[in-house]
């Protein structure tokens, strides 16, 4: 066969096998969100979203996540709270089995957290659990062979002590790192996983898919279809165009797509959004030189065009930050103004603060878009006002490693949630206790701020929780140790043919349960 | 050619001791924290030093490499910071899909490529010679991304023809190979066309084509031989650059090759990961150049080894 007529076959061949984009014939719901392999399967090693997202399938936590971002319960079906917040008493589901069938009980739940702490694990991810008595010392080794504040009772209950009173403390319970696994797990367990969850584990292909079957016998409503595939997925527009082809059922709209979806009628009818808990900010090292003085921080966040930076670089997707705290949780005051552009008034504090001549300035960047796009704004917005910016990109490791070391005067970040709460951006951006590892690159620390967020941890009326947050936000706000960018909103494209995908706020917040194929 | 073999082999070692070396030092001198990487966001001081000391990164840089080159002589790359999995274990499983998209996409060069360039020779000047050229400078100046995601937009979205990108049959091994390719056709075609031009006004020809010998003859086999040794150095340097370069053509795809791991090994500073890959490339290249070397001999039985 010579080869012009090979190729003839190739093609023709390749032609057969590949199926319309009207029919899916095809029972699989197929993901196409994960950019890059989790990085195991093993709740002990969620620290990454395909990872977390995953595991959420397979595994269940004590509470979870719904779409919308409420908690519910998940292996527990109730839970009591002692008068002084120290005491947890979760009461656990009955009859609830493993997928090899071996029945869950209180024992797996001590294990799995202990699992997770256990310096042997080395999954490097402790702190959601780290609220629990005796679970730091346990971490560190200091603990002897058991965490003191947590027992069970009987086969159906786990009392969980604190270390200090924690209202937030079962938000902390639905992330997956606190997802429940089965004792005695082998050494490949993150490859091979066994959970309680809605799906079964199937296939991992390495950074190709993940494939996932209903578990039948799932304790809660089973899913709807019959299998999952998770498709990974590296290029954004490779996604578009797996989208476009019928090939995936649901689709992260990219940034630089946005305009051209919401602007086609066809396509415009398939989008799909919801408010994100992500914000996007310059931490100013509130430590270095002239940072230091509020005035110049006040100027810095008056110099910025937010508004301009939003709609031209990010599509308009998203809303101006005036505050850390996302419009949709509780504790954000969206009545709030903020630091709308003025270089006259930017101008005037530097003179106040003593640099009528502007400053020098440096502002780091990572190189993963929009990130550059966005610095370069602000490098020219902030030229304007005398303050003389110099870019510094680097990848995302090495800018982490110089911010947390407090080597960066501004750096450009975002921040995502791992639970639905105010205090998910209060606490690890702005609180003392985490300059530098634990997220507060801005090196803030105000006493009177972290008060306030030590009393929000120990208050359990809800409305009164929200008004410190609200207090606190705004404190940070007035001190201004970033330049509050804008609040990102997620946007996505569900095929005509799905039913029931519900964007989720929180990125584990969608099981796939409900969604199914429709039907002609 | 077997002492050849052996002693080209044996000189390939101080070269695999010195690229692990130079990676090792590289890492160390660069920016960017494994630990902070493996721990994710909102880590606390405690856990970095206990992982890092885990790890053996608080050791002195000599100590470091002993202990790491110890476990290479014992065949053991070492398990991955990140994913805890062996990094054999991830090398066996990705190397063979970016051989066979390497190999996949040499084999359409080398076809299109040489025909191209032979048919050009044939009649310089003419319109298949200019239009083998005009081709070929398109296909010499455009990125790989950017072929590949025109190709996806032809043949998977608009036409329909093949999948747009993935990992499975011979229908999606088509694109990304094309894609990959596209360098190496016209590359091959332009140095194919030269050397055929040159070999082409030798005396040997003018003598095979006076005694009567077919045009086809001629050319397959009298001349194209005699032009293959700068195409067999293309080909090599090519093939090696494919292996270990594929990275951009990977992601396209959503190929699961070793180019992917290995970027996503130095995104996330995963050490174990990016020395192993790279030790281990590097050998995949010594290895090609040796064949290439052994190829030239067969294409041209003056070349000795000595």
């Amino acid at each position: 066969m010579n080869i012009p007529c090979k190729v003839l076959l190739i093609l023709v061949v390749a032609t057969a096998c590949t199926g319309g984009e009207s029919s899916p014939a095809r029972q699989t719901l197929i993901d196409s969100r994960d950019t890059y392999d989790p990085r195991s399967l093993d709740p002990a090693l969620s620290t990454d979203v395909p990872t977390g997202r995953a595991v959420g399938y397979i595994f269940d936590g004590l509470v979870r996540f719904t779409p919308d971002a409420q908690v519910v319960p998940g292996l527990a079906h109730t839970w009591d709270i002692s008068a002084d917040g120290m005491t947890y008493t979760f009461h656990l589901r009955n009859g609830v089995k493993f997928h090899d069938g071996r029945p869950f009980t209180s024992r797996n739940v001590i294990n799995s957290f202990q699992r997770v702490l256990d310096p042997a694990t080395k999954g490097g991810r402790g702190w959601p659990l780290f609220p629990i008595a005796g679970a730091q010392d346990y971490a560190a080794g200091r603990g002897g062979n058991r965490i003191s504040g947590l027992t069970a009772p009987d086969d159906s209950t786990v009392v969980i002590r604190l270390k200090e009173p924690l209202t937030i403390f079962p938000k902390l319970l639905a992330m997956p790192v606190a997802h429940i696994v089965p004792d005695s797990v082998p050494a490949n367990f993150g490859e091979n996983p066994i959970g309680t969850g809605p799906w079964k584990f199937v296939e991992w292909r390495h950074d190709d898919y993940l494939k996932f079957a209903r578990n039948d016998a799932y304790f809660d409503t089973p899913p709807k279809a019959d299998s999952l595939m998770a498709r990974i997925v590296p290029e954004p527009s490779t996604a578009v165009a797996e989208f476009e082809s019928g090939n995936v059922d649901v689709l992260y709209v990219p940034e630089g797509e946005t305009r051209n979806w919401e602007q086609t009628d066809e396509k415009k009818a398939m989008l799909e959004s919801a408010p994100a808990l992500r914000v996007f900010y310059v931490a100013i090292n509130t430590t270095r030189g002239p940072l230091a003085n509020v005035k110049v921080r006040q100027a810095l966040n008056y110099a910025t065009d937010s508004k301009a930076i939003l709609d031209g670089i990010v599509s308009g997707r998203g809303s101006l930050a005036a505050g850390v705290i996302p419009p949709s949780l509780a504790g954000a005051d969206t009545t709030r103004a903020g630091y709308t552009r003025d270089i006259a008034k930017a101008k005037q504090l530097l003179t106040e603060a003593g640099f009528a001549n502007g400053i020098d300035i440096e502002l780091w960047s990572s190189q993963t878009p929009p990130f550059p796009r966005i610095a370069q704004a602000i490098q020219a917005n902030m030229r304007e006002a005398g303050i003389r910016v110099t870019l510094v990109q680097r990848d995302a490791s090495s800018m982490r490693e110089a911010s947390r070391a407090g080597q960066t005067d501004m750096a450009l970040k975002d921040w995502f949630a791992d639970y639905p709460d105010a205090e998910n951006f209060l606490f690890p951006l702005l609180h003392t206790a985490n300059r530098g590892v634990g997220g507060n690159v801005s090196f803030y620390s105000n006493p009177q701020f972290d008060r306030l967020v030590d009393a929000s941890h120990r208050e359990q009326d809800e409305a009164k929780r929200s008004e410190l947050y609200k207090q606190a936000d705004v404190l940070a706000f007035n001190d201004a140790p970033m330049v509050y960018l804008f609040f990102y909103k997620e946007l996505y494209a569900v095929q005509p043919w799905i039913r029931n995908f519900k964007v989720p706020t929180i990125f584990t917040g969608q099981r796939w349960t409900d969604v199914e194929i429709k039907r002609p | 050619m077997l002492a050849f073999i052996v002693r080209r082999l044996l000189l390939s070692i101080p070269t695999l001791i010195g690229v692990m070396m130079v990676v090792f030092l590289l890492l160390y001198v660069a920016p960017g924290d494994p630990v902070q990487d493996m721990v994710g966001e909102r880590a606390d001081a405690e856990t970095i030093a206990r992982l890092r000391k885990d790890l053996n990164l608080d050791e002195p840089l000599p100590k470091q490499f002993i202990l790491y080159a110890g476990g290479v002589l014992k065949g053991d790359l070492g398990n991955s910071y990140i994913t805890q999995r062996p990094i054999i274990q991830d090398i066996k499983e990705r190397f063979p899909k970016t051989l066979l998209l390497a190999g996949s996409a040499m084999l359409l060069a080398s076809i299109l490529g040489i025909t191209i360039g032979v048919l050009s020779a044939r009649n310089p000047g003419g319109w298949f010679d200019r239009m083998g050229l005009g081709l070929a400078y398109l296909g010499i100046s455009f990125p790989v991304y950017w072929v590949g995601l025109i190709l996806i937009l032809i043949f998977a979205v608009t036409l329909k023809w093949l999948p747009p990108s993935g990992y499975g049959g011979i229908e999606y091994l088509v694109l990304p190979a094309l894609a990959l390719g596209s360098r190496s056709i016209a590359f091959l075609a332009r140095v194919t066309r030269s050397s055929m031009l040159e070999v082409l006004g030798g005396d040997f020809v003018r003598t095979a084509r006076a005694k009567g010998l077919r045009e086809r003859v001629v050319i397959g086999r009298h001349a194209l031989r005699n032009a293959m040794i700068p195409i067999i150095t293309v080909l090599g340097l090519d093939f090696g650059y494919y292996l270990t370069g594929s990275i951009l053509t990977e992601t396209i795809f959503s190929w699961p090759g070793i180019g992917r791991y290995v970027v996503n090994a130095i995104a996330r500073r995963d050490l174990p990961a990016i020395n192993g890959t790279v030790l281990f490339l590097s050998l995949v290249f010594v290895l090609v150049n040796l064949i290439t070397d052994l190829a030239y001999a067969k294409a041209d039985p003056r070349v000795a080894y000595s």
